[in-house]
């Protein structure tokens, strides 16, 4: 497998899409199980605009289609355009940042060259990818005895396969033209995030020409699950890719390389200004060092800035957007019948608060946290393992507990800055938008649980991160427990033999009592501030316990 | 204080079957520059991790300054300063910034000392050290094992990347904790750093300690090279049979020889045979002694 860059890059990186993608089947064999004994004749009776706003063709509609909608169309579109993402970003600007690609250029080998392998590993691992889903799709519902007529599991494959190859492709070329792995992956999945928003959000409020703009529309408008791969989406897709390609194949030619090294932010800018270095150096300089607690913290500026910056839009944005919404849709929305309303999260999508619930704090505002705090949690004790600063950390006077603990705090001081940021932007929008059903009282509890509620996702996080000093570990475990945690809230919920499962899930206590119409249950926070003290009192043993690295 | 900066008593660490350090009995006293050498692989990061708690070793004990390694290794750490090997620092801070926030972590550290240490040492704090090359980003690393004026310090391959007049600077610097009672250990593959600098070494290989001396015992006992210069061409037999002669090499009036005997029956055979012009004779250094022990405890191993 070092037979050459290609090669090299494939073993270097496919592992975390071959992870991804048994996470997914793994979820996809338990969902169809689920889904097996659920009764979906209620779905017979929606109204006809239900389904097709749903892409569901009654003629073919079943189990299979249910199952591997509510698998591909979120869920794995996600995972997959994740995984690309982090292979692009890392394929030039990772090798730069961490100063290997002036090694690999020390070798008869163009730039070009580089760039050519590294995007070929890069369409290689996702179509391994794309066809380990297939299968894996095909085997669940042969397993589970499962009808597939009427789906189209090869189309969905294809698609979640270019789509995956768009967002990979973007991270790519942007690292290709700034070398910085950092703003490669963090403007890919942004736009990835916002693709998803407004191809899903702008039809329903017929705005279906903007929604064009956004790439997300081209994998998802037309359904390929249920109506087979359409060509001028998929060309679409693949001409962007291309586009991605072409424009990374200038900038990696055009620019000189960067050896490892920091990276220049606004802060530093400003430091540097004679005009502004006096307040700077108080907010970012001499204060960010004060201690660890405070160190740790401002590592995730950056990543708290754009993930409470996505959920103050969101919060100002959906209050307001509910006026927007045809009375049609609010009524069609009052039909859905409660097993459906249970399978979105038990939100009433035809009132204001459900509707809010339902965009901002269901799928979105749980993601965005998990991401922040199991970044967070993954790097705060692996992370510096793995970058070979734990060692000089712990020649100072501070005990293992004490950074474990230090570091807990410090994910505190984030989720909290990110809860707050939440509310004051539903607050705003709620205000603006005249939503008196929503009030401060519901917005605070629910911003106030789904604060705890990431809190636990990033103390898993800590436990794996002390337990194993491995960054990766760290965040697949995290993500797998997020998966299995959702599925036991969403479709186990739906069985009636496992439903009492649903108890155990940190999405239960966190959603489950609807504090944004019912305010904070005490319960529900204390078992989420339970989870999160004991998992960062676990923590501490285990990372006293064992030989440290680097 | 305790005399013993580092004591370790059959200090052992095994990574499944591999033994990374063996029952290692070491007294490493305050105020003396302790060398620490072997080659890649031979335990030397192993046993600076194993006293500095960052690993726990699987029999044995360690004290430092007097304390338990691993019950007090929190009050060690206030006692010591330690500068790892290949050097991994926070590379979006600068150099002010990484020393602040340790100085912080530490407390009690004297501004004014890491200014006259940075002064010394050539060091541009203004920069990320991200940004910097290996031997400035190294710099900064002394800068934080110095910066405390600790008991001990502990540096595994502090010279990486340093420039000449840099490095003759931190030797001072090493001197001067010495003389000052203090302790520095000093883990290097730069053996003739450990020659200027070391009041004693130890030597390890495989993780067994091999030997430990004064550096002044150790040159003593070791074979010197000797070069005669003789006016006519010379036979190399009439000097291997001199006792302590070894590698006797002759090039027409020349002879040069490895010799750890008398000298005196060494130059009475010279004459004996030939009219002897000039001698040169060198002490041997550290990377001689060195290698000699490899030699010897490779064929022993």
């Amino acid at each position: 497998m070092l037979a050459n860059v290609f090669t090299k890059s494939v073993r270097d990186r496919v592992s975390s899409g071959l992870i991804g993608a048994l996470a997914l089947a793994a979820t996809l064999l338990f969902g169809l199980w689920a889904y097996k004994d659920v009764d979906i004749s209620f779905y017979y009776d929606l109204p006809a605009a239900v389904l097709e706003l749903m892409g569901i063709d009654p003629e073919t509609f079943g189990v299979a289609s249910m199952a591997y909608g509510a698998m591909y169309d979120f869920m794995g579109a996600f995972i997959v355009g994740g995984v690309a993402i982090s292979i692009g970003a890392a394929a030039i600007a990772g090798e730069e940042q961490v100063g290997t690609f002036g090694l690999l250029l020390g070798n008869p080998l163009s730039r070009r060259d580089a760039l050519v392998s590294k995007t070929a590993s890069l369409v290689l691992i996702l179509v391994l990818m794309g066809v380990f889903l297939w299968v894996s799709a095909i085997l669940s519902a042969e397993l589970i005895g499962v009808d597939t007529g009427g789906v189209h599991l090869g189309a969905i494959s294809v698609a979640l396969t270019l789509n995956g190859l768009f967002y990979g492709l973007l991270a790519l070329a942007i690292g290709s033209w700034t070398g910085r792995r950092g703003k490669a992956s963090g403007v890919a999945a942004g736009v990835m995030v916002l693709g998803y928003l407004g191809a899903n959000l702008l039809p329903l409020i017929d705005q279906d020409g903007l929604a064009h703009l956004f790439p997300w529309y081209y994998y998802s408008s037309n359904s390929p699950l249920n109506n087979g791969l359409n060509m001028a989406d998929a060309a679409v897709l693949g001409g962007l890719s291309i586009v991605c390609f072409a424009f990374a194949w200038v900038g990696i030619q055009k620019r000189d390389l960067r050896d490892k090294g920091a990276e220049v932010t606004m802060a530093d800018r400003l430091r540097a200004n004679p005009m502004t270095r006096k307040m700077m150096e108080r907010i970012a300089g001499s204060a960010r060092v004060s201690g660890i607690t405070v160190k740790s913290a401002s590592e995730f500026q950056g990543l708290l800035t754009v993930t409470a910056g996505i959920m103050f839009y969101m919060g100002f944005f959906i209050p307001i957007l509910y006026n927007f919404i045809p009375t049609d849709f609010v009524e069609i929305f009052a039909t859905f019948p409660d097993a459906l309303i249970a399978m979105i999260g038990g939100v009433d999508m035809s009132t204001p608060a459900g509707f809010v619930t339902g965009e901002i704090f269901s799928l979105v505002g749980p993601i965005a946290i998990i991401v922040l705090l199991a970044s967070m949690g993954a790097r705060a004790l692996a992370g510096e393992e793995e970058s070979h600063t734990m060692g000089l950390l712990m020649a100072n006077p501070v005990s293992r507990g004490e950074i474990v603990v230090k570091k807990a705090l410090a994910m505190v001081a984030l989720a909290v800055a990110f809860g707050a940021t939440t509310a004051l932007g539903t607050w705003i929008g709620s205000l603006i938008g005249g939503q008196d059903e929503i009030s401060l009282d519901g917005i605070a509890s629910i911003s106030a649980l789904l604060t705890l509620f990431g809190l636990v996702f990033g103390g898993v996080s800590l436990a794996v991160s002390a337990a194993t000093g491995r960054r990766k570990f760290a965040t697949w475990a995290t993500t797998g427990v997020a998966l299995v945690t959702w599925f036991m809230f969403t479709f186990l919920a739906l069985t009636e033999s496992a439903a009492a499962v649903t108890n155990f899930s940190p999405f239960q206590w966190y959603l489950g009592s609807d504090p944004l119409v019912n305010g904070i249950s005490w319960t529900d926070a204390a078992l989420l501030g339970g989870a999160f003290v004991a998992l960062v009192a676990v923590s501490v043993p285990l990372f006293a316990q064992r030989d440290l690295r680097g | 204080m305790t005399d013993a900066a580092i004591l370790t008593e059959g200090l052992t660490k095994h990574y499944g079957d591999v033994k990374a350090l063996v029952d290692l009995d070491l007294e490493v006293r305050m105020g003396e520059v302790f060398g620490f050498l072997g080659p890649n692989g031979a335990g030397k990061t192993t046993m600076i991790r194993s006293c500095l708690d960052l690993i726990h070793p699987t029999a044995g004990k360690a004290t430092l300054v007097g304390l338990d390694s691993h019950a007090d290794s929190v009050e060690i750490r206030r006692h010591i300063g330690y500068l790892p090997s290949d050097l991994s620092m926070y590379g979006d801070l600068t150099g002010r910034d990484m020393i602040t926030y340790f100085a912080n972590l530490r407390g009690g550290v004297d501004q004014n000392y890491v200014d006259e240490l940075a002064d010394r040492l050539q060091a541009d704090l203004a920069k990320k050290v991200g940004d910097l090359s290996s031997g400035n980003r190294q710099k900064v690393g002394l800068i934080l094992a110095f910066m405390s004026r600790p008991q001990l310090i502990i540096m595994d391959e502090p010279s990486t990347g340093l420039d000449p007049l840099v490095q003759r600077e931190f030797q001072s610097m090493m001197r001067e904790v010495a003389i000052d009672g203090r302790c520095v250990f000093l883990s290097s593959h730069t053996l003739s750093e450990v020659q200027r600098v070391a009041d004693r070494v130890g030597i390890i290989r495989s993780g067994h300690l091999v030997d430990v001396e004064s550096v002044g015992d150790l040159r003593s006992k070791a074979i010197r090279s000797i070069e005669l210069h003789f006016d006519s061409a010379v036979d190399a037999t009439v000097f291997e049979s001199v006792d302590g002669v070894r590698d006797v090499m002759v090039v027409d009036h020349h002879a040069t020889m490895s010799f750890d005997g008398q000298m005196d029956a060494l130059l009475r055979v010279a004459t004996e045979h030939y009219t002897l012009l000039d001698v040169n004779t060198q002490e041997a250094d550290l990377e001689e002694i060195f290698l000699e022990y490899y030699r010897q405890e490779g064929a022993a191993l």
